[in-house]
């Protein structure tokens, strides 16, 4: 135990200190862009990695966190911190409201549900002239202000704001998985029946995993609209937002607090990398790249990348018995 | 009108049903979402443009061809990477789909440039059907009666030969298949074989009516997830009937509500259908 | 340590020098769903390259005789390409690469306009200038930006010249152009542009127009059978549409199925403009009808244009189309704006570009001039009609290849 939190503080010192140490804008970038969909991914771990219920409608949740902040600073002038925390509560008041019905269904049955469920929130925006619909909405350049959550003259600030709010995701997964909640969260996963042989109210427990889940990841949400200074329902509710959160946990290692930041420090700059060397040509080189290598990880590393890390420290016995 | 909206709303849904029949053979009987489903079918649509450009064969006799093509594909996928991740844990046959559809997508924009391009004429192209009033086009309803025949055949070779007995085997329980003499390998190779050419005569089907590019596949990919799901999984015939529902809420709502919601209007059937039937419209 | 810094600093400032390349970023999306139309601008783009670059004293452009700028001492131009893939997340993070790992001095994009609006924030920031050649959201220009400029008419400008050209075709045809039915994508270009008509259209109910049908189709459609339908239900006489190449086809082919019939399609810059569409469709795409910035029955009148085409078909396959000759001429406007500002200093760059009047004889209004809000002021479209698979100019009078038709014909009598 003592041994996995001191390689997560060492993660978390490097990961503050390295954008101080290259100063480049397009690190500071990725250092972001990797924060940000590192802590999406532990928020999804919570729900998907420790309870077992699949969701591929995460994005529904950013968008509702991008949405409200955005909302309330374009008509209001309301700060995007107020936004921030009204995002995360509205978002943990719409899962807890389309996690009931969907929670009745099983497996894939769930899955399919959370994507159609992202979907048609999707669809609501897209035609909901009240936050301009698809036209998006341009968010109005104020002057750098900590209060009104914009900065132009460096990334540094926002990637600080990420770093926290990674630091906050992180460590709502190891309160999880070291507590009570965690226990019963991979008691539901590993079997439905046997959790609530055992007594655990299994539509409890996961409808608070979903909460806190879709709560976190709404902030992340009012960060990336903050950053990007635009957002539309295809770029926040789109189904790419919520792939990308579930290939790279699955990537770094699936139901570990190690899985988001592994899976997240290899595909956002491999991505970022291979577009900005390859992109430019026009032939979808950079995209080949990066598919052909998910393929390669996974066929070659089923327990994801993770999963090496673990194997070539329990070489022998063990190791027999996890391929077996 | 009404009419003619619930015929077109078939005639879409039928197509729809063959898609989804591919994708609810392999993830009925391995458990396995292919995300790359949809690219398979974007391959055949290609087969038929290229031999449609280069050497004139009409889309119909093209056929065998490109359903052998997506058959060969399907072998290949599963040879090369469904097999090592079949029995991993968690999602990781998900992400090596995921992967392999994003290459083969950026595969064919690299070959064939990411141009929409059209299969331009066909014996049928143009050619339509007037039933009193209703107005039916014929290369529309090829793919209809084409697709709801390839349906019929699929469920009667899984129900009657002995292949198809072993495959229902594999799927109740994999060691139980095998304990009784079942290559199971085999039979999933085949699998994805049939699942291949259920894609490769839907993707000859619709390159008569639908652009050919290297992002056709997308979105019926998508959809046949939801029908899938609709219809149960590793169920043929609810596949059929899901695909058809679908079709019908699309081209209904669409009309009467407005077209922007049709899709978004397939999802919600299935969130409504699944509060009554949790395991699909014809799950067990 | 600091001298050594100082060195090395100008080390790197002389060999850029004695390179004498000045980098310009140019964002489009080359991959994705939008790749198709992306890579032929790219192919634009580099036609302006080699023109400006090289020596070509047979097109008479103002860089066309001299190897690079001619007041940099000849500096060579090289567009530097970044893929957006339609993402405006991507956008933003391309752009800001651009400017601060690539060292560009401009930047011009993005064809979508919802990828151009925060790149263009991005330049905006760091006081560069950006030029977009065919974003034609109308809200572009309206955001107060001082580093912004636009070349291509916006979505409201088109609008307004559908309304004219109808107005034209019923007093001088005869037409009896009434019932006008709008169909379009729903995303930022398509709602856009239907929201400029239910604006503009009260400018004309006084002619007679009115909206008899609005009908939205989803973004990535898998058919549009039943938005056929009720577009024929509606009987228009004029349909507007703000289609995509895929989607546009698929109405082409659904209106024949289902015989819709009505006077006029007039279609924003999008699917229409496409040379894929007489391609794709052959006698089908005849009678249909958009605002386009050039046409190749324009090359027999515009010399210039048509050598430009040369370049750009030799590496494309197909003749150049409205979109992409405004991208092409976004990268000489501000290869040219760089020349006349004899310097690579943004400030500089900008007065030349809100000052000056730029020559394009490549376009039939035959220059470029920007307003306050970053405008082209001069509108270089010419509406133009498919007929007998050639885009032909059919108005304004002035550049008329052929006569406008105001009717479809029977879809089997072509």
């Amino acid at each position: 135990m003592a041994m996995k939190n001191r390689l997560l503080y060492v993660i978390s010192v490097v990961a503050l200190v390295l954008p101080f140490i290259f100063r480049n804008v397009n690190f500071q970038h990725i250092m972001i862009m990797l924060l940000i969909f590192a802590g999406l991914g532990e928020s999804w771990n919570i729900i998907t990695g420790f309870a077992g219920q699949t969701s591929f409608g995460h994005a529904a949740f950013f968008g509702i966190g991008a949405y409200t902040s955005t909302i309330l600073f374009y008509k209001f002038g309301i700060s995007p911190w107020v936004g921030m925390l009204l995002g995360a509560l509205f978002a943990a008041v719409v899962s807890a409201i389309v996690s009931y019905p969907c929670f009745r269904l099983k497996g894939h049955y769930f899955a399919v549900a959370t994507l159609a469920v992202a979907e048609i929130i999707k669809q609501l925006f897209v035609s909901w002239d009240y936050v301009e619909g698809a036209t998006g909405i341009s968010i109005p350049v104020k002057p750098d202000s900590f209060w009104m959550m914009q900065f132009h003259r460096s990334k540094i600030p926002y990637f600080l704001i990420a770093y926290v709010l990674f630091i906050v995701s992180v460590v709502i997964a190891v309160l999880i998985e070291r507590n009570k909640m965690g226990y019963y969260l991979k008691a539901i996963r590993e079997s439905h029946e046997a959790a609530e042989a055992l007594g655990i109210n299994t539509t409890r427990y996961k409808l608070y995993a979903m909460i806190v889940s879709s709560a976190v990841t709404a902030m992340f949400g009012t960060l990336y609209a903050q950053y990007i200074l635009y957002i539309d329902p295809f770029m926040v509710f789109g189904l790419d937002i919520s792939m990308k959160i579930v290939l790279l946990t699955v990537l770094g290692g699936l139901g570990t607090v190690y899985g988001p930041i592994i899976g997240s420090a290899i595909l956002i700059p491999l991505s970022e990398y291979t577009r900005a060397f390859l992109g430019g040509t026009g032939k979808g080189i950079d995209l080949m790249i990066y598919g052909a290598l998910i393929v390669i990880v996974a066929c070659f590393e089923p327990r994801g990348v993770f999963g090496l890390f673990q194997r070539s420290k329990k070489r022998g016995a063990q190791y027999a018995k996890t391929t077996a | 009108m009404f009419l003619q909206v619930i015929l077109t709303g078939a005639l879409i849904g039928s197509v729809y049903s063959l898609v989804a029949v591919g994708l609810t053979l392999v993830w009925g009987l391995m458990d396995i979402i292919n995300f790359a489903h949809g690219d398979m079918m974007m391959i055949s649509m290609y087969t038929v443009f290229w031999l449609y450009t280069l050497l004139k064969f009409d889309p119909f006799v093209s056929l065998p061809i490109s359903a052998g093509i997506t058959a060969l594909l399907g072998v290949l996928i599963y040879k090369f990477v469904i097999k090592r991740v079949v029995n991993a844990p968690g999602l990781m046959a998900l992400l090596a789909t995921f992967g392999l559809s994003l290459f083969i997508r950026n595969f064919a924009q690299f070959l064939w440039s990411p141009n929409y391009r059209f299969v331009g004429e066909s014996i049928l192209s143009g050619k339509r059907i007037f039933l009193a009033d209703l107005i039916i086009g014929l290369p529309q309803l090829a793919a209809a009666l084409g697709s709801i025949v390839m349906t019929f055949l699929i469920a009667l070779f899984i129900k009657k030969t002995k292949t198809g007995k072993a495959i229902q085997a594999t799927a109740q329980g994999r060691d139980i298949a095998e304990l009784m003499g079942v290559n199971t390998e085999k039979i999933y190779a085949i699998t994805f074989a049939l699942s291949g050419i259920c894609v490769g005569v839907a993707g000859t089907l619709l390159s008569g009516i639908f652009p050919v590019y290297p992002e056709a596949g997308a979105m019926y990919g998508l959809l046949a997830f939801v029908i899938v799901a609709l219809g149960g999984f590793g169920n043929i015939w609810g596949a059929f009937y899901a695909g058809i529902l679908i079709g019908l809420t699309e081209a209904l709502g669409g009309f009467y509500l407005g077209t922007q919601f049709k899709y978004a209007l397939a999802f919600l059937i299935y969130l409504l259908v699944l509060q009554f039937r949790p395991k699909g419209l014809f799950g067990w | 340590m600091k001298k050594l810094l100082v060195v090395l600093t100008i080390l790197l400032s002389l060999t850029v020098l004695a390179q004498e390349v000045i980098k310009i970023g140019a964002i489009f999306p080359l991959t994705g769903p939008a790749a198709a139309t992306g890579v032929k601008i790219k192919y634009a783009v580099e036609v302006a390259q080699e023109i400006i670059n090289g020596e070509h004293p047979e097109i008479e452009l103002l860089l066309g005789k001299s190897a690079g700028l001619p007041n940099l001492k000849g500096a060579k131009v090289q567009f530097v390409f970044a893929d957006h893939q339609a993402n405006p997340e991507l956008a933003m993070a391309e752009a800001e690469r651009l400017i601060r790992n690539e060292g560009v001095v401009a930047l011009i994009g993005c064809y979508h306009s919802s990828a151009t609006k925060p790149a263009s924030q991005v330049a905006e920031k760091y006081g560069i200038p950006f030029i977009a050649g065919s974003s034609s959201s109308a809200a572009l220009t309206e955001r107060g930006l001082q580093w912004f400029f636009r070349i291509a008419p916006h979505d409201g400008m088109e609008t307004v010249f559908f309304f004219e050209y109808l107005k034209y075709l019923n007093q001088k045809y005869n037409a009896n152009i009434k019932r006008v039915a709008v169909v379009y994508i729903d995303n930022e270009y398509g709602v856009h542009a239907a929201q400029m008509v239910k604006e503009k259209i009260k400018d004309y109910q006084a002619d007679g127009f009115t909206i008899v049908a609005d009908v939205k189709y989803p973004a990535s459609a898998t058919n549009v059978d039943i938005e056929v339908q009720k577009v024929k239900g509606a009987k228009p006489d004029a349909i507007f549409h703000a289609s995509y190449i895929g989607d546009m086809t698929m109405f082409v082919k659904k209106y024949k199925e289902f015989n819709v019939l009505p006077k006029v399609v007039l279609s924003y810059c999008g699917g229409y403009q496409d040379p894929q569409f007489v391609i794709n469709l052959g006698k089908d795409a005849d009678y249909f009808a958009g605002p386009n910035a050039t046409t190749s029955a324009l090359f027999k009148k515009m010399p210039i244009l048509a050598k430009i085409n040369e370049m750009y078909k030799a590496k494309s396959g197909v003749d150049i189309d409205g979109p992409t000759l405004e991208d092409f001429a976004s990268a000489i406007v501000i290869a040219e704006a760089i020349n006349l500002a004899g310097s690579t200093e943004p400030q500089k760059i900008l007065n030349v570009l809100k000052t000056g009047t730029f020559m394009a004889p490549y376009f039939v209004s035959g220059r470029i001039k920007f307003g306050p809000d970053g405008q082209n002021i001069y509108s270089a479209s010419v509406m133009t009609q498919i007929l007998n698979g050639v885009y032909e100019a059919v108005w304004p009078e002035q550049y008329q290849t052929k006569e406008p038709v105001p009717q479809f014909p029977e879809w089997n009598k072509r």
